[in-house]
C-alpha cells in the first residue's frame, strides 16, 4: 500500500511540470525589450500628429484662444473655465511618449539606427520640447528623461539648447548616411528633413527675437546660410497625413459623434473683410439652407447664449478639416515664407519682406487649392492685405493667423508674439476680460515634481492661465 | 529547482519507510469488549470519538453507528479516556460488555476548536493570534448574491464594501490596507484549494463592475467560513496571505447518517434602495428656457441636459413626445425610481449527502435566476458540487471535491462614469426633470435628448453587456497514517475558469452612430500541489509536540484575448466580422510559479501554556533570481491563565492571554523586471512601436510585512459572557510599488521597492447572553475594530511623496506621506486668512491653484452589534452596523449640482425658495444685473432666481455680485472641495425571523427536519452624512475607494426561504 502510495505521489508532482525554469516562466511574452528604430518613427510621427492636431491642444483649447473655432455647447474651455487637469496630454504624451521613444533612437547603438535615424528623433524631439515650452513656460528640458524629479529650465534656456540640438541634427543628417524607413512624412528624402531643421532653427530665432535679438540674429542667419536651405514648397510642407478609420484625422473622428465646434465668428468676420476666397475652405455653409451665408459661432459665450445661435444656422469648419483623410499640418511652407519675411524685416536677413510676404500668402492660398493667379493678385492688391512696413507685426501678425487655421498650438503662440490681430475676450469669459497666455501645468506635476515644480513658479510667475511667458514680451 | 524538488521526494521515500517499519504488534487477548458512545442530550451516536485504555497507548475510535470494540491483554475492569472533539473527556471504568458512555458536549472555550492556517483543526485555546468563524446560516439565510455582502458587520475588523448595485462586486478588506498599490484583499482557500477572487476587467471607470470571483460559490455549500486576521495567523500560507485568509469549508457527507436529502428553495424581491433626492420645480433647458424640435439643438435649448429650464407649472410647450405640439410642461417626480424594476431571484437547491464506516458522499446541485433592478439584466448561475471520501486501507484514505460553476448572464447592466451609452445613472443626473419616463418606455426609438444620449430603455434592451463563465473548482486528496501520530496529507487542486464578455452597442446608438461589437475573453488557471507530514506526540505527562512539514508548487496563469469591431458594417449582426474598421485586439498571457517549503512545531505544556512556530521559505518565478528566494518566520504563544493560576471561580471562567509576532514575504506581478515597448494598430502597413511609459526594475527584491500581535479573551458567568480584545501593528517594508512619476522623467511609472506602511489597530468581540431561560434567551454579539494606518515612507530617497492610487472627476486618491492611506487630494476654494472663500470680480468663487487633502476615505471604526431573540423555535435576530469616519468624494451630487436636477438646486431658485429679485437696467444683460431695492424701474424685466456666493473679494470686502442660481450652483463644479462629504453611517443591515420546526412534527410530514426563514437586508440608514448616495459604494474593488461617480443604486433586498431534510 506505501509503495502504491509513493507512487500516487510521484504521479502528483508531475502533474507540475518542472520543465521550464522559473526565469523562462517570467519571460514576457507580450512585448519585446528590444524595439527598432523605424517602428520608433513611425510612432512617434502619428501620435505626434494627434498630440497637435487632436482635441486636448487644439480645437477645445488653442484654437477657441485664437478664435478659430467657437463651442456652440459646452462653452466651458470657450469661455477657459478649465482647470489643472485639462492641459495633460501634451506633456504626458510629450514626455513620456514621444520624447522617450525619441531618445530611444538617439541612444540606440549606431548598428540598431544610422544616422539619419538619429538626426530625425533629435529633430522630432526639439519639435516636442518646442511644443511643451511655447504652452506652458519653462518645462524640464535638461533633466528631462534622466531624473525622477526633474528640475525646470527656463524658456532662454530650453530655446538656447533647442538652437544647440538643432544644430547637432542637421550635421547628423546626410543624404549618405543610411536610408530610413518608417518616414511617414518625408518617405525617407534627408534633403527634405534637412530643410526642416533650418526650418525650425528660423521658427525658434523668431521666438526669441524680442527677448535676444543678436542671439535671434544669429540663429536665423545660421538656419538661413545653411546649404540645406529652408522649406522651398508646398511639397516641402511638414505635415501628416491620415488615412481612414480607425487612422482618421482627430477632428474628423470627432466631428463623427459630436456637434459641438463651429468656425469663430471673429474668422468667419475677418474673411470677410478681405474678401478672402480661403473662407468657402475653412467653412461650411450652414446646414439651414434659408441662411445662404457663412455666419461663425460667437467665442466665450454661456451654454444656453451659445447654443440659441442655433446649429443649423451656423458654420461648422471646412470640410477640408473634418474628413478623414484631412492632414495634420506641422510646419507649412507659407510659414517658413512668413517666417523669412519677419527675419528681413527685423533686419536679421537681408531679403525682400514685402514680396516674402505676397509669397507665404500665395502659399497659403495653394495650399489650400486656390491657384488662380488673378484671384490670388486681387487679393494681395487689397488695401487692407498690402504689407505695411511700418508695422510689419501687425500684416505678418494677422495674415499668418489666417494661414495657421487649424494649427491651434501655433497659432496661439504666434498671436501672443505678435499681438496680431487684435481678439477681444468674449463676453461670458472668466478671467475679468483677458485671453490666456499659457496652459496650466498638469495639476499632478504638484503632487509628482513638488519641488521643482514650486521653483519653477517662483521664478516664472503664478501658475494661471494669464501669467505671460517670457518670449511673450508684451 | 530540481535539487530542491529531489529533497522533497527524497523527505518523502524517508519517512514513508519510517512508517513502513512501524508495524502493530498482537497482544496476548485477555478481554473482548463492545460499546457505544453517545450523545447525553440527543443520545445520537458519536461517530470517531476516541477511546484510550488508561496508561496505555493502545486506542480505538468508534465506528459509524458509534460502536467501539476492543480486544486486549488488560483483564477487566478497566479504564478507559473516551474523548471527542467538542465534548468533555471522560474517564470510564469498563467492567463489562455492552458499555453505553455518554458524553456531554464541552461549552466553555477549553475545548473548542478551529480551523487555522492549512485547514489544520486545533484548540483555540492554544492560538496566539485571532480567528473568527461564521455559520452556513449566517451566510446563506441572508439569500445575498455576492455572499461576502452576508459578513457585512459579523467579523470584528472585517470590512466588506459593495460596490455597485445588485449584480456588481463587493471588496473584502481585513485589518485595513497594508499595500500601497497591491491586492489588500485576503486570499481564498475553499476546503484546503486556494481559489481566485479576482475582478477581471473592471479597472477604473470600465463600463461594468464585474463580480469579483469568490462571489461563483453557492452560500448553501458553504459549512463554516473562519476568517484568519492577519500574517500572524496566516504565516504559513505566505504571500498572499499577508492581508489575511478566509477559509471556507464547504459541507461534506461526514456527519449525515444514512442517505439524507436538503431542498432548499428561496425568493428575494429588491428594491433600489438610494435614489438621489431631485427638485421637481423646474424642468430642462437653461436659463428658463426650452422647447423641443429635434433634442439636439434645433429647438430653444433642446440640446441642453440639465434642468435649469422653466418651471413645471403646467405651461404649454412642446416635448419630445408630442410632435411639436405644446403640451403641458409638468413634473414626473418618480421619472427616474419608475425606470427600475423590482429585482428577483429564485434561488433552488438539493444536495444528497450519505456516508459509512468506509466512504462519505454529498452531491449538490444549485440553480439561481437574478432579475436585476435594471430593466433587462439577468444572471443565471448554476452549481454542481461534489465532496466525497473512501478510506480505501486502514491507513489510506483519499477523497475528491468538484465544484462546476455556470454562470450565464444575458445583459448586465451598465457601469459608471462618463459610458453615454450604456450608464444607467449618468443619463438620470443630466436629465430633464419634467421627463415621461413612460413615453421613453412605450418607444425606445424617441428620446428627450439626441445631443448625448439614446432612450434608457434602449440602452437597457440593446446596448448589452454579457458574461458567460464556467469554472470548475476542485481537487484529489489522500491522507495517509504512516506510524502512530504521523501523518502525511498529499493533495492537488485546481481553480479553472473562462470568461467570456460580449459587448454590443446599436446601431444608431447616440454618440455611436454605427454602434460597436467587442468580445472579452479570460482564462484563469490556479493549480497548487502540497504535501504536509503531521506528527502529534504527547511527550511526558507535561509536554505535547505537534509538528507539521510541507511542500507547496503553484502554477497561476491567466489570458485574456480581446476583440474589437469598432463601427458595424450593418445593424443588429453582431460579429466581429461585420466591420468597417479593421478590428482593435490586444491578447495577454501572464504565468508564475511559486515553489514553497514549510513547517511549524507547537509545544504544549499541561495544557494551558503553547509556544508555536512556523518558517516558510518561498521561491517566486516573479523575482530576479538573486532575490527569488526569501524565508519568512513566525512565532507566537498563548498562556490559558485560568487554567495556569487557577483563577476559575463562579465569575470567571476562562481567561487566557496571547501575542505572536510574525513576519510574512509576498512577491511582485509577474513581468515587473524588464521595461517593453508595446505595438499599437500599424499604420497604413508600418508597424508600431512606442513606450510602455513604465520603466521596470531588474533588481526587485520581496515585500515583507511584520506584524505583532496580543490578546486577551475571556469568559463569565458560565459563558454568559464572552469577551475578546486584540491589538495588532503590522509594518510593510520595501514594497513593490508602482509609483507614478511626472512623465517628465520619460516615464507615467516606475516600479520600485519602497516604502513603510503601518497599520495599528483594535479589534473588540463581545457576546453575551443577558436573559436565557429553558424557553427563551436573548442574545447580544457585538463588535467594534479600529484601523489606523501612517504611510511613512514611501522612496526611500524621499524624493516622492505622493503615490497616486486612483483618480476621479479631479480627485486623486492617494498614498501620501505622514498621511493615512487613502487621502483624497483635489482642488479647494481659494480662501482668505480669516478663512472666507474667495470670490473674483465676477461673484464666482476661486479655486486655490494649490491642491490639498480634502479627506481620506478609510473609516475611524466600524462597528456591529447583532440581537438575536430565540422562542423556542423562533429565532429572530436584528444586525446594526456601523462605519464611522471617513470621507467620500461623490460624483453623483457633482453631476446633479450642476445639473440643477437634485432637490438640494433648490434654494434661490425663485422667490418662494429665497431668490432674489434682480433686474438688467434697460434689460440689456451686457449691463449686469441689479438688486431690486423697492421697486424696479417700469419697464425691465425682473428676475427672481438671484443669489449670492457667501464670500469676500480679494480687498476683504463682502461679495455682493449676484448670480442666477444656475450660475451659483455651476460654479465650484471644478472645486473638489463642494463634494466631499462625511462616509459615516449607521445601517440596519439585517432582520432575520427563523422558525426551526420540531423534529417530531416534521416527522409527521415526513421530514427529518424543516425551517422556514424570512430576512430583509440593507433596509434602511439609520444615519448617513452624505446626500443622495450610498456612502458604501465604490467603482470597484481596487484600492482607489472613497471616489463615486454616478454609481448604479444600491438594493434593499427582502427573502423568503423554505429549507426541508428528507
Amino acid at each position: 500500500m506505501l509503495k502504491k502510495l509513493s507512487y500516487i505521489i510521484l504521479f502528483g508532482l508531475t502533474l507540475t511540470s518542472c520543465s521550464d525554469t522559473l526565469d523562462d516562466i517570467n519571460k514576457n511574452p507580450n512585448a519585446t525589450e528590444t524595439p527598432l528604430a523605424p517602428y520608433l518613427l513611425t510612432g512617434s510621427l502619428k501620435q505626434g500628429a494627434d498630440l497637435y492636431w487632436g482635441s486636448e491642444n487644439n480645437f477645445n483649447s488653442s484654437l477657441l484662444f485664437v478664435q478659430h473655432w467657437a463651442k456652440i455647447q459646452y462653452t466651458e474651455p470657450d469661455r477657459y473655465d478649465v482647470s489643472n487637469t485639462s492641459f495633460t496630454s501634451l506633456w504626458n504624451t510629450g514626455y513620456a511618449t514621444l520624447i522617450t521613444d525619441l531618445n530611444t533612437i538617439i541612444n540606440f547603438p549606431d548598428a540598431q539606427a544610422n544616422s539619419n535615424y538619429k538626426g530625425i528623433a533629435l529633430t522630432l524631439r526639439s519639435w516636442t520640447f518646442l511644443l511643451l515650452t511655447d504652452a506652458y513656460g519653462s518645462i524640464p528640458y535638461k533633466e528631462a528623461g534622466q531624473k525622477v524629479t526633474a528640475a525646470y529650465n527656463t524658456q532662454k534656456e530650453v530655446y538656447t539648447g533647442l538652437l544647440e540640438d538643432l544644430a547637432k541634427a542637421q550635421s547628423l543628417l546626410g543624404t549618405t548616411n543610411g536610408t530610413v524607413t518608417g518616414d511617414l512624412v518625408y518617405k525617407g528624402d534627408v534633403a527634405k528633413w534637412k530643410r526642416y531643421v533650418n526650418s525650425l532653427r528660423l521658427r525658434i530665432a523668431l521666438r526669441i527675437a524680442d527677448k535676444e535679438p543678436a542671439l535671434a540674429k544669429q540663429a536665423a542667419i545660421e538656419a538661413t546660410t545653411d546649404p540645406a536651405g529652408v522649406l522651398s514648397s508646398n511639397n516641402d510642407t511638414f505635415k501628416f497625413t491620415y488615412i481612414a478609420s480607425p487612422q482618421q484625422n482627430p477632428a474628423s473622428a470627432w466631428f463623427e459623434t459630436r456637434d459641438d465646434f463651429r468656425i469663430s465668428k471673429t474668422m468667419v468676420n475677418k474673411l470677410k473683410e478681405f474678401s478672402d476666397p480661403r473662407l468657402p475652405v475653412y467653412a461650411q455653409l450652414p446646414s439651414d439652407a434659408s441662411v445662404g451665408t457663412y455666419v461663425g459661432g460667437g467665442n466665450g459665450l454661456s451654454n444656453s447664449d451659445a447654443n440659441n445661435q442655433g446649429f443649423a444656422k451656423t458654420s461648422k469648419p471646412g470640410t477640408y478639416f473634418l474628413t478623414s483623410a484631412s492632414p495634420a499640418v506641422i510646419y507649412s511652407y507659407s510659414e517658413a515664407l512668413f517666417n523669412l519675411a519677419e527675419a528681413a524685416a527685423r533686419g536679421f536677413i537681408s531679403g525682400d519682406a514685402e514680396a516674402l510676404y505676397k509669397n507665404a500668402i500665395t502659399a497659403s492660398f495653394n495650399q489650400f487649392g486656390i491657384t488662380d493667379n488673378t484671384v490670388i493678385s486681387n487679393y494681395l492688391n487689397q488695401a487692407v492685405v498690402k504689407y505695411d512696413a511700418s508695422n510689419y507685426a501687425k500684416s505678418i501678425g494677422t495674415q499668418k493667423w489666417i494661414a495657421f487655421f487649424g494649427q491651434g498650438l501655433d497659432a496661439f503662440t504666434e498671436w501672443r508674439r505678435l499681438d496680431f490681430p487684435v481678439l477681444t475676450a468674449g463676453p461670458d469669459t472668466v478671467l475679468d476680460g483677458k485671453i490666456p497666455s499659457r496652459f496650466f501645468y498638469p495639476g499632478t506635476e504638484q503632487s509628482l515634481n513638488g519641488v521643482s515644480y514650486q521653483a519653477a513658479i517662483a521664478d516664472q510667475g503664478k501658475d494661471l492661465l494669464t501669467t505671460k511667458l517670457w518670449f511673450d514680451a508684451k | 529547482m530540481k535539487k530542491i524538488l529531489n529533497r522533497y521526494i527524497g523527505l518523502c521515500i524517508l519517512l514513508i519507510s519510517i512508517g513502513a517499519t512501524a508495524q502493530e504488534k498482537q497482544p496476548l487477548i485477555q478481554s473482548k469488549v463492545g460499546g457505544t458512545v453517545i450523545d447525553a442530550v440527543t443520545k445520537e451516536p458519536i461517530i470517531g470519538a476516541s477511546i484510550v485504555i488508561k496508561g496505555t497507548t493502545h486506542g480505538v475510535q468508534t465506528d459509524f453507528d458509534g460502536k467501539f470494540y476492543f480486544q486486549t491483554g488488560q483483564k477487566l475492569p478497566y479504564t478507559v479516556i473516551v474523548s471527542y472533539l467538542g465534548y468533555k473527556k471522560r474517564e470510564f471504568t469498563i467492567n463489562e460488555n455492552s458499555v453505553v458512555i455518554d458524553l456531554t458536549e464541552e461549552q466553555n472555550q477549553l475545548s473548542e476548536v478551529v480551523v487555522t492556517a492549512l485547514g489544520i483543526s486545533k484548540e483555540k485555546k492554544s492560538l496566539g493570534y485571532t480567528t473568527q468563524a461564521l455559520k452556513n446560516k449566517d451566510i446563506a439565510e441572508t439569500k445575498e448574491t455576492n455572499f461576502l455582502n452576508s459578513l457585512s458587520g459579523k467579523l470584528a475588523g472585517v470590512r466588506i464594501t459593495n460596490s455597485q448595485g445588485d449584480m456588481g462586486s463587493s471588496r473584502i478588506i481585513i485589518r485595513g490596507e497594508t499595500s500601497i498599490a497591491g491586492n489588500n484583499q485576503p486570499l481564498f482557500v475553499v476546503d484546503g484549494v486556494p481559489v481566485d477572487n479576482s475582478q477581471l476587467g473592471s479597472v477604473g471607470g470600465a463600463t461594468r463592475d464585474f463580480k469579483n470571483a469568490i462571489a461563483d460559490l453557492n452560500p448553501n455549500d458553504i459549512e463554516t467560513l473562519t476568517v484568519l486576521k492577519g500574517p500572524n495567523a496566516a504565516a504559513l500560507y505566505g504571500s498572499r496571505a499577508a492581508h489575511g485568509v478566509v477559509l471556507i469549508t464547504t459541507k461534506s457527507g461526514k456527519s449525515q447518517k444514512g442517505l439524507g436529502i436538503t431542498v432548499n428553495s428561496g425568493i428575494t424581491i429588491s428594491q433600489v434602495a438610494t435614489l438621489p433626492s431631485f427638485q421637481n420645480s423646474y424642468g430642462q433647458g437653461s436659463n428658463g428656457r426650452f422647447s423641443f424640435v429635434d433634442g439636439k439643438g434645433g429647438g430653444v435649448n433642446d440640446g441642453v441636459d440639465e434642468s435649469w429650464g422653466p418651471r413645471l407649472d403646467g405651461r404649454l410647450i412642446p416635448q419630445f413626445f408630442s410632435n411639436g405640439e405644446a403640451v403641458p410642461f409638468v413634473a414626473h417626480p418618480n421619472n427616474v425610481k419608475d425606470f427600475f424594476n423590482t429585482g428577483l431571484t429564485y434561488d433552488n437547491s438539493v444536495s444528497v449527502a450519505r456516508s459509512d464506516e468506509k466512504s462519505d458522499f454529498r452531491l449538490g446541485v444549485n440553480n439561481q435566476k437574478q432579475l436585476g433592478t435594471v430593466p433587462n439584466s439577468e444572471v443565471n448561475k448554476t452549481n454542481f458540487t461534489i465532496n466525497t471520501n473512501y478510506q480505501i486501507s486502514k491507513s489510506i484514505k483519499v477523497g475528491v471535491t468538484g465544484n462546476y460553476i455556470t454562470t450565464n448572464a444575458p445583459a448586465l447592466p451598465g457601469g459608471p462614469q462618463g459610458n453615454r451609452a450604456a450608464g444607467v445613472m449618468l443619463q438620470f443626473l443630466w436629465f430633464g426633470r419634467q421627463v415621461d419616463i413612460n413615453e421613453l418606455q412605450n418607444n425606445r426609438n424617441v428620446n428627450w435628448n439626441n445631443s448625448y444620449y439614446s432612450n434608457p430603455y434602449w440602452n437597457a434592451y440593446y446596448n448589452t453587456t454579457s458574461q458567460q463563465r464556467n469554472r470548475f473548482i476542485g481537487d484529489v486528496h489522500l491522507d495517509a497514517t504512516l506510524a502512530d501520530g504521523l501523518n502525511f496529507r498529499f493533495r492537488t487542486g485546481v481553480d479553472y475558469y473562462n470568461d467570456r464578455r460580449k459587448y454590443t452597442i446599436k446601431y444608431g446608438t447616440n454618440g455611436t452612430p454605427f454602434g460597436s461589437y467587442a468580445e472579452d475573453a479570460y482564462t484563469v488557471n490556479e493549480q497548487n500541489t502540497e504535501g504536509i507530514f503531521t506528527y502529534t506526540k504527547k511527550l511526558n505527562d507535561d509536554f505535547s509536540l505537534d509538528a507539521l512539514a510541507g511542500f507547496n508548487i503553484r502554477n497561476h496563469s491567466d489570458a485574456n484575448n480581446y476583440q474589437k469591431a469598432p463601427r458595424l458594417a450593418v445593424p443588429d449582426l453582431y460579429t466581429l466580422t461585420n466591420s468597417r474598421d479593421p478590428l482593435t485586439s490586444s491578447n495577454t498571457l501572464s504565468r508564475l510559479r511559486v515553489y514553497s517549503a514549510y513547517a511549524s512545531a507547537q509545544l504544549g505544556y499541561k495544557n494551558y501554556a503553547y509556544l508555536n512556530v512556523t518558517a516558510r521559505n518561498d521561491w517566486s518565478s516573479t523575482l530576479p533570481s538573486n532575490n527569488r528566494s526569501y524565508f519568512y518566520p513566525s512565532i507566537n504563544g498563548s498562556l490559558v491563565l485560568s487554567e495556569a493560576l487557577n483563577l476559575k471561580s463562579n465569575t470567571l471562567d476562562f481567561l487566557k492571554l496571547r501575542g505572536g509576532w510574525s513576519e510574512v514575504g509576498n512577491d511582485a506581478d509577474p513581468y515587473q523586471l524588464a521595461t517593453v515597448y508595446n505595438f499599437q494598430t500599424a499604420f497604413d502597413g508600418n508597424p508600431i512601436q512606442t513606450s510602455s511609459q513604465r520603466k521596470l526594475n531588474e533588481n526587485l527584491k520581496p515585500e515583507t510585512t511584520r506584524s505583532t500581535e496580543i490578546g486577551l479573551e475571556a469568559t463569565f458567568w458560565k459563558n454568559r459572557l464572552h469577551f475578546d480584545v486584540a491589538y495588532y501593528n503590522t509594518n510593510s517594508f520595501d514594497q513593490i510599488l508602482e509609483i507614478k512619476t511626472t512623465a517628465s522623467s520619460g516615464y507615467n511609472s516606475q516600479l520600485i521597492n519602497a516604502g513603510k506602511v503601518n497599520n495599528r489597530g483594535l479589534e473588540i468581540q463581545l457576546d453575551g447572553s443577558p436573559i436565557q431561560t429553558e424557553n427563551f434567551k436573548w442574545n447580544i454579539g457585538a463588535n467594534y475594530s479600529r484601523n489606523r494606518s501612517k504611510v511613512e515612507i514611501l522612496d526611500y530617497a524621499k524624493q516622492i511623496q505622493n503615490y497616486t492610487i486612483g483618480s476621479s472627476g479631479g480627485v486623486d486618491v492617494l498614498a501620501s506621506v505622514g498621511q493615512a492611506y487613502g487621502a483624497l487630494y483635489g482642488t479647494a476654494y481659494l480662501r482668505d486668512a480669516n478663512g472666507n472663500i474667495v470670490v473674483g470680480e465676477n461673484g464666482l468663487p476661486k479655486a486655490d491653484p494649490t491642491k490639498r487633502v480634502l479627506g481620506h476615505y478609510t473609516p475611524d471604526y466600524l462597528a456591529g452589534v447583532t440581537n438575536t431573540l430565540t422562542y423556542k423555535n423562533l429565532e429572530l435576530s436584528v444586525l446594526v452596523d456601523a462605519s464611522v469616519g471617513g470621507e467620500i468624494f461623490s460624483g453623483t451630487n457633482r453631476t446633479g449640482t450642476y445639473t440643477g436636477v437634485l432637490a438640494s438646486t433648490l434654494p434661490g431658485r425663485g422667490a418662494e425658495n429665497g431668490g432674489l429679485s434682480y433686474y438688467y437696467p434697460n434689460n440689456n444683460t451686457a449691463n449686469g444685473r441689479t438688486l431690486v431695492n423697492g421697486t424696479a424701474p417700469s419697464g425691465v424685466t425682473v428676475y427672481d432666481d438671484g443669489m449670492i456666493f457667501k464670500g469676500v473679494y480679494e480687498n476683504g470686502t463682502p461679495n455682493t455680485k449676484v448670480l442666477s442660481a444656475q450660475e451659483y450652483y455651476k460654479a465650484s463644479y471644478n472645486i473638489s472641495e463642494a463634494y466631499i462629504y462625511s462616509s459615516t453611517f449607521v445601517k440596519m443591515r439585517e432582520i432575520k425571523l427563523a422558525y426551526n420546526f420540531n423534529k417530531s412534527f416534521a416527522r409527521k410530514l415526513g421530514l427529518e427536519g424543516a425551517s422556514i426563514t424570512a430576512v430583509g437586508r440593507n433596509l434602511f440608514f439609520i444615519y448617513k452624512d452624505a446626500p443622495n448616495i450610498d456612502p458604501e459604494t465604490a467603482f470597484n474593488t481596487g484600492n482607489a475607494q472613497g471616489l463615486e461617480s454616478l454609481s448604479l443604486p444600491t438594493t434593499r433586498n427582502f427573502s423568503l426561504n423554505v429549507n426541508l431534510k428528507f
